[in-house]
């Protein structure tokens, strides 16, 4: 006779938790050389980008300079989440790692919530430091208020769901690596982050609105800077419900038989 | 073709002399003008077989990378002023050439050496200049559309005036060379794929924002602008502008003197990398 082997599906929370906190060691340990390099390169093309805008003018209008520094620290955030992430699942998928992931007995929103946890812990100081060289470099008098935690938390969550989607839905690595690195030259040169919307024509302004994009720099640049900022409330919806769409995306794709 | 199996056994019987007579029958050692020129068709047909899988794709993304980046720098600026747009619009299609050089040939020589298709391709039976220059031929054929719709765009977008000179053809000919040579050296000095990643990523990033070549040299700091004379990409910007306009560009032989050198620094790093035994 042969002994049956014996599988409890466990959950509940704690059951979550511990999950959680098994797949976040996972990724901070497959990613403990890398960390050192992404820092680096986060904070070097923060502070890079926040001195070297300041070279396209002969003196920059202190306009353009408020908004460089409060979107530098959006794009730190988007890099994150739409470039290291899809560039480590491709790299997963060429390893034979990817595979070996789905087979793991964690669900896939734990999954998710400890990838978004790397991501934030990559991001968040990089951020801080650009933020903290532009207010040096323009001598300006940021107005940091309470709201810039989930304004940070939101933004890097849609970004970091839009890498995920991006990830895990396309299946061929090239083309993941491709949509990444277009959607990188959108953000930089065609979404109202780094300058004024009215600075664009106004049909690519109305298109940016369809966009998570623009509404990160309103909702992290009403959380640095005073003053009314009309449309805070609508923004902070489309960016949940980008998030919530590219999570079931990347979830009904991870959910997909092979 | 016959079957040497005859002239096989003559090789290993035969004394030297005759060994020699026949390895010379058999592949005879050939150089000369004509030789090049039908191993650079030959390798020219190699390459565009190669690529052309990829090759259409890669044209459309670059010509939008190229047209993007034109309009791109608009949005920066409060008001574009008609010297600003000047700037941009003969900026824009130095910006589309740097990536040829500096994005496109190391990872494309990464990508061989990944696939073993580098060693093939040097055990050809032709000359190295003429694959390197078939190579050069596809890349330069890849870019330029989008060199010149950057420059389209631009031009239309700004409504820039622009005075075409014979000076563009050198222009482009010395940068395209001089950025190809280089990318060439680099990607052959450094073998890791992911350095070299690093290394191109990081001299785009450099290029795009520290050069000013979409915005007048005199708005960098003393220093930068120093070293940028000594750079290639500043002198690119300023050679292409001098064959797009008149009066703005200032030093043009100068530039094209450091151009030249570069570009034989980069032909004299290919020549040691590729001299060098394994």
């Amino acid at each position: 006779m042969t002994a049956v082997p014996s599988s409890i599906v466990r959950h509940g929370l704690r059951r979550s938790w511990h999950d959680y906190a098994s797949m976040l060691r996972w990724h901070l340990a497959s990613l403990r050389i890398w960390m050192a390099l992404v820092a680096i390169v986060q904070v070097l093309s923060g502070v890079g980008l926040v001195l070297g805008i300041a070279l396209f003018f002969r003196r920059i209008p202190a306009s353009a300079a408020l908004y460089v520094s409060t979107g530098v620290p959006v794009i730190n955030l988007v890099m994150i989440g739409l470039i290291l992430g899809p560039q480590l699942v491709a790299n997963e998928k060429t390893a034979g790692s990817y595979d070996y992931l789905r087979a793991m007995p964690v669900s896939r929103s734990v999954n998710a919530a400890a990838w978004y946890t790397v991501c934030l812990v990559n991001g968040v100081p990089a951020m801080v430091v650009s933020l903290g060289v532009a207010s040096l470099r323009y001598s300006l008098a940021l107005h940091v208020t309470a709201m810039l935690v989930p304004a940070v938390l939101l933004t890097a969550l849609s970004a970091t769901m839009l890498g995920y989607a991006i990830a895990h839905a396309i299946s061929n690595a090239m083309v993941t690596a491709m949509v990444a690195q277009v959607l990188v030259f959108v953000v930089f040169g065609f979404s109202p982050i780094l300058f004024p919307i009215t600075q664009m024509p106004r049909w690519l302004g109305t298109l940016n609105w369809w966009f998570p994009f623009r509404h990160m720099a309103v909702v992290t640049r009403a959380a640095l800077t005073p003053g009314p900022h009309p449309g805070l409330t609508t923004s902070y919806a489309v960016l949940g419900a980008w998030s919530v769409l590219c999570a079931a995306l990347a979830g009904r794709a991870l959910g997909r038989r092979l | 073709m016959s079957a040497p199996t005859g002239q096989g056994k003559s090789l290993y019987a035969g004394s030297a002399k005759g060994a020699r007579a026949a390895a010379g029958s058999l592949s005879p050692l050939r150089s000369g003008t004509g030789y090049w020129l039908s191993s650079l068709r030959a390798m020219f047909r190699f390459e565009l077989g190669r690529a052309r899988q990829w090759a259409g794709m890669m044209v459309i993304v670059q010509a939008l990378m190229g047209a993007g980046m034109a309009l791109m720098y608009g949005f920066f600026y409060p008001h574009v002023t008609p010297a600003r747009a000047l700037y941009i619009a003969t900026g824009a299609p130095t910006l589309a050439l740097v990536p040829l050089g500096f994005v496109m040939v190391p990872s494309g020589i990464t990508l061989e050496r990944l696939e073993g298709t580098f060693d093939y391709v040097w055990s050809l039976p032709a000359p190295r200049s003429a694959q390197a220059t078939a190579a050069f031929g596809l890349y330069s054929l890849i870019s330029l559309p989008g060199a010149l719709l950057a420059l389209v765009v631009a031009a239309w977008r700004y409504g820039a005036h622009l005075s075409l000179s014979p000076l563009l053809i050198p222009a482009v000919f010395v940068s395209a060379v001089m950025a190809v040579a280089l990318g060439y050296g680099m990607a052959l000095v450094i073998s890791n794929p992911m350095v070299m990643n690093v290394v191109a990523n990081a001299l785009v990033f450099f290029v795009l924002l520290f050069s000013p070549i979409v915005f007048p040299a005199s708005q960098l700091p003393r220093w930068l602008y120093d070293l940028h004379r000594g750079l290639p990409f500043y002198n690119m910007a300023v050679v292409i502008r001098a064959g797009l306009t008149r009066g703005i560009a200032q030093d043009v032989t100068t530039a094209f003197v450091v151009l030249g050198a570069w570009a034989l620094a980069g032909c004299a790093t290919t020549a040691w990398a590729v001299g060098r035994r394994r």
